[in-house]
């Protein structure tokens, strides 16, 4: 948290939250809970307002589709007091990959660290 | 009997043939006329309405200049010559009113659809179009055909040209397809469902002005744009007809016609356009070495040196396959020579006499089928072994020729008079021939195959004397004259040549069986019989990745262009035989294609005389005994007759759709 940071948060939004957010939420936050990454959640005393900080990263897919609910007001409580009913098949959410390393890439794209091996003709072979 | 007569078109007097159509006539002052279902090779419908013209002086409409005659056209008051507008306004309104009723019901899926980019319609729209609609009704759909493995339809697009239809019944002289309905509910069909039954079917899709009938084996791989165009002659049968080979990168894909009047005209056959698949499989892309019973993978230095090694001091036979260039069989012949050995090229055995060019070529060319009036076809099918010299021949038949077959009886889409099944039959029509006018003898190689063969071939030399006609000898392999040419035979034929032989270097035979004991050299592009047997094979070029000459079965010797590159280590077939000759201490004396050229025409000049017939003069055989028996046929399946087409999974698909349909004839026929 040097000053330097601090200057970069004064101009920047994708370096931790901003410092307006950091001041509102000293301001009027109410801390409601935290999901499994550390993204931490808000809302304002007449639960008018419900907001996020991000722990790392502030890639709005991070949030889970439980906390997702609660943050845009489908549901009233937070999942971490009333759980969501999962399915054993759901698979663990993940945030979206798209334009980072680990996108996906098909078997034989280019961007895969190792193509798949691919001819324009199928060689004889004596067995 | 010319008939010429004056006429203006835009301002331009020209004097033309009163039996030309106005489109032709414009055609003369370079003035192109939009159409969709005009084809210069087919008969006029002068249904599309796009070629619509304005005659000053005629009726107050606008005439179809594709149906309408210049001797039609009435002179002005004073004589002056009649005036045909092919850009007035009128005109203009005219095909746009046209297109407009065409593009009613033709869907916009030119996105989707193989043809764009290579689309009249797409083309002729944007001269013609107007920029929007003013239908608001429905738009009909038309149910899809089957037309079998080849042609791939999507009706809904059709504009009813006819021009499929016309080709069908026309040039490939099938009866399946046709137009049911009237007006709107006018459809192209093909009869009772039945898929197309012809092995020229392709030249449909090339037809076909629109997207209704495109190519299923090509069906989305590729846009015209993207492909690189080689000019190229094709070797599937000894026609040698001139195509356009298409690739992306190296593949091959897709293969379409080029206009030669002399030889093909601007259609081929379906092997010739759909064999590309076959380059892709059973390739030959490495070479091998046989240790203790077993092909292994070896580098090109230590092949070159096993072969070098396996040939010397040992009795060399050279073989020369059906595919291989003039250029391949020369090398070939030099080297073994050098070698002290002896080549071959008639490896099916047939009897055609080495030095005789008019008994191993003819003397007739190819366009000499249109003028004649009674053909004789010899121990041949030539729907079998080269479909579009037979569609030349249907054509004739058209124009009023008499054709009249000896050998296996067949349907050869026209009448043809079947005289009976063998020699016989032939010493029969020699003992009755007299003096006809045109006459044309084609002798296929079902006739002279047998031992006797030379003096079948002598035979009908002396039956083309009696007529006072010409003789074509009709070969099936694409490489044959051409070795012939060059001269890579041994007295005696292919016996003499493997009699005693310890080696033997197979240049892409694969239809014969090679004597055992023998130690075989294969030099080939595929993986097929050949390369079975092979001690030592040496990967390489297939016909659309070298350079080549082939001289087809009128004596024609034409340039094959390379289009792809040989797959893996594969190489072109002269530049093999080079390497190996240096290997083996005799290095021929050339190190470029060219060299080989310029030591190749040399010896034989007339192979200079590219896209030329040369005339060869007449030296009849001595007329000997045959023996009484019938012709075979040297085509027994047309879909798999060389390495690439057996190598081919949609040539595999079509000769056994086409055994079905033989084993199941409908019952009312």
């Amino acid at each position: 948290m040097g000053i330097l940071n601090t200057m970069l948060r004064a101009v920047t939004w994708w370096n931790g939250q901003t410092l307006n957010t950091q001041f509102y939420t000293w301001r009027k936050g109410v801390k409601v809970g935290e999901d499994e990454q550390g993204n931490v959640f808000y809302t304002t005393r007449d639960g008018k307002r419900r907001w996020v900080t991000f722990n790392g990263e502030p890639e709005a897919s991070r949030i889970s589709p439980d906390w997702h609910g609660w943050l845009h007001g489908t549901w009233e409580n937070t999942p971490d007091k009333e759980p969501l009913a999962h399915k054993s098949w759901q698979k663990p959410h993940q945030e979206n990959l798209t334009g980072s390393a680990l996108a996906y890439a098909p078997a034989g794209s280019m961007r895969q660290a190792q193509p798949a091996d691919r001819r324009d003709y199928e060689a004889w072979s004596p067995e | 009997m010319s008939d010429l007569r004056k006429i203006i078109i835009d301002d331009q007097e020209i004097e033309v043939d009163g039996a030309m159509t106005l489109i032709q006539a414009c055609e003369q002052v370079q003035t192109e006329v939009p159409r969709f279902c005009y084809h210069e090779r087919l008969s006029i419908a002068g249904n599309c309405r796009m070629c619509l013209v304005e005659v000053v002086g005629g009726p107050p409409k606008p005439a179809a200049s594709c149906a309408m005659q210049v001797r039609d056209l009435r002179p002005g008051p004073n004589g002056e010559p009649p005036v045909v507008k092919t850009n007035s306004p009128m005109v203009k309104k005219a095909r746009e009113g046209v297109m407009e009723f065409m593009l009613i019901n033709h869907p916009l899926d030119c996105p989707i659809c193989d043809q764009g980019g290579e689309c009249d319609l797409q083309d002729q729209a944007m001269a013609y179009g107007i920029s929007e609609t003013r239908f608001t009704e429905g738009k009909r759909a038309v149910d899809d055909l089957n037309l079998g493995p080849l042609v791939s339809t999507a009706m809904t697009r059709c504009i009813s040209c006819t021009r499929c239809v016309r080709f069908t019944t026309e040039v490939a002289g099938i009866t399946q397809m046709g137009q049911t309905g009237r007006g709107e509910d006018a459809e192209i069909t093909s009869y009772l469902n039945q898929t197309l039954d012809s092995n020229l079917q392709g030249n449909i899709i090339d037809l076909c002005p629109v997207g209704a009938l495109t190519s299923k084996p090509y069906a989305f791989t590729a846009r015209p744009w993207e492909l690189s165009k080689t000019e190229s002659i094709d070797v599937m049968d000894a026609l040698g007809s001139n195509i356009r080979i298409d690739t992306k990168g190296r593949e091959v894909m897709r293969i379409v016609p080029r206009n030669h009047d002399g030889v093909n005209e601007e259609w081929i056959s379906d092997k010739t356009r759909f064999n590309w698949d076959g380059l892709r499989r059973q390739r030959l892309d490495k070479p091998y070495i046989r240790e203790n019973g077993r092909l292994r993978p070896a580098s090109w230095p230590e092949a070159l040196a096993a072969a070098a090694t396996a040939m010397d001091g040992k009795k060399v036979a050279g073989l020369v396959g059906d595919l291989a260039p003039v250029e391949a069989a020369f090398a070939l012949k030099q080297f073994v020579e050098g070698q002290g050995g002896s080549v071959e090229c008639r490896v099916d055995g047939a009897k055609l006499p080495a030095g005789n060019r008019s008994a191993y070529v003819g003397t007739a060319s190819v366009e000499d089928i249109d003028n004649a009036k009674v053909i004789y076809l010899i121990g041949t099918n030539p729907r079998d072994e080269a479909p579009v010299l037979n569609a030349r021949i249907r054509k004739a038949w058209l124009n009023g020729a008499d054709v009249k077959l000896i050998g296996v009886a067949a349907d050869l889409t026209y009448d043809a008079e079947h005289l009976g099944p063998g020699r016989a039959t032939v010493e029969k029509v020699l003992s009755d021939a007299s003096e006809a006018e045109n006459a044309l003898v084609i002798i296929g190689q079902g006739a002279i195959c047998d031992d006797d063969g030379e003096a079948v071939l002598g035979k009908a030399m002396a039956l083309t004397e009696a007529l006072g006609g010409k003789m074509l000898v009709l070969h099936t392999a694409a490489g044959r004259v051409g070795a012939m040419d060059a001269g890579a035979v041994t007295g005696g034929g292919i016996n003499a040549a493997l009699d005693g032989a310890e080696v033997i270097y197979n240049l892409g035979a694969d239809e014969i069986d090679m004597p055992d004991g023998a130690f075989v050299i294969y030099q080939g592009s595929h993986g097929d019989r050949g390369a079975h047997r092979a001690d030592i094979i040496l990967p390489a070029a297939a016909f659309p990745e070298e350079n080549g000459l082939f001289v087809n079965t009128e004596g024609r010797p034409q340039l094959a262009q390379r289009a792809s590159f040989p797959p893996g280590e594969a190489k072109e077939n002269w530049a093999i035989l080079r390497a190996l000759s240096a290997q083996a201490g005799a290095a021929l004396g050339y190190d470029t294609l060219a060299q080989l050229r310029q030591a190749l025409i040399a010896e034989v000049p007339h192979l200079a005389q590219i896209d030329q017939v040369v005339e060869n003069e007449w030296q009849a055989l001595p007329v000997m005994p045959i023996e009484m028996a019938k012709f075979g046929l040297a085509v027994t399946d047309f879909y798999l007759t060389n390495p690439i087409t057996r190598a081919s999974a949609l040539m595999a698909e079509l000769s056994a759709n086409a055994k079905a349909r033989m084993a199941t004839k409908v019952a009312a026929e």
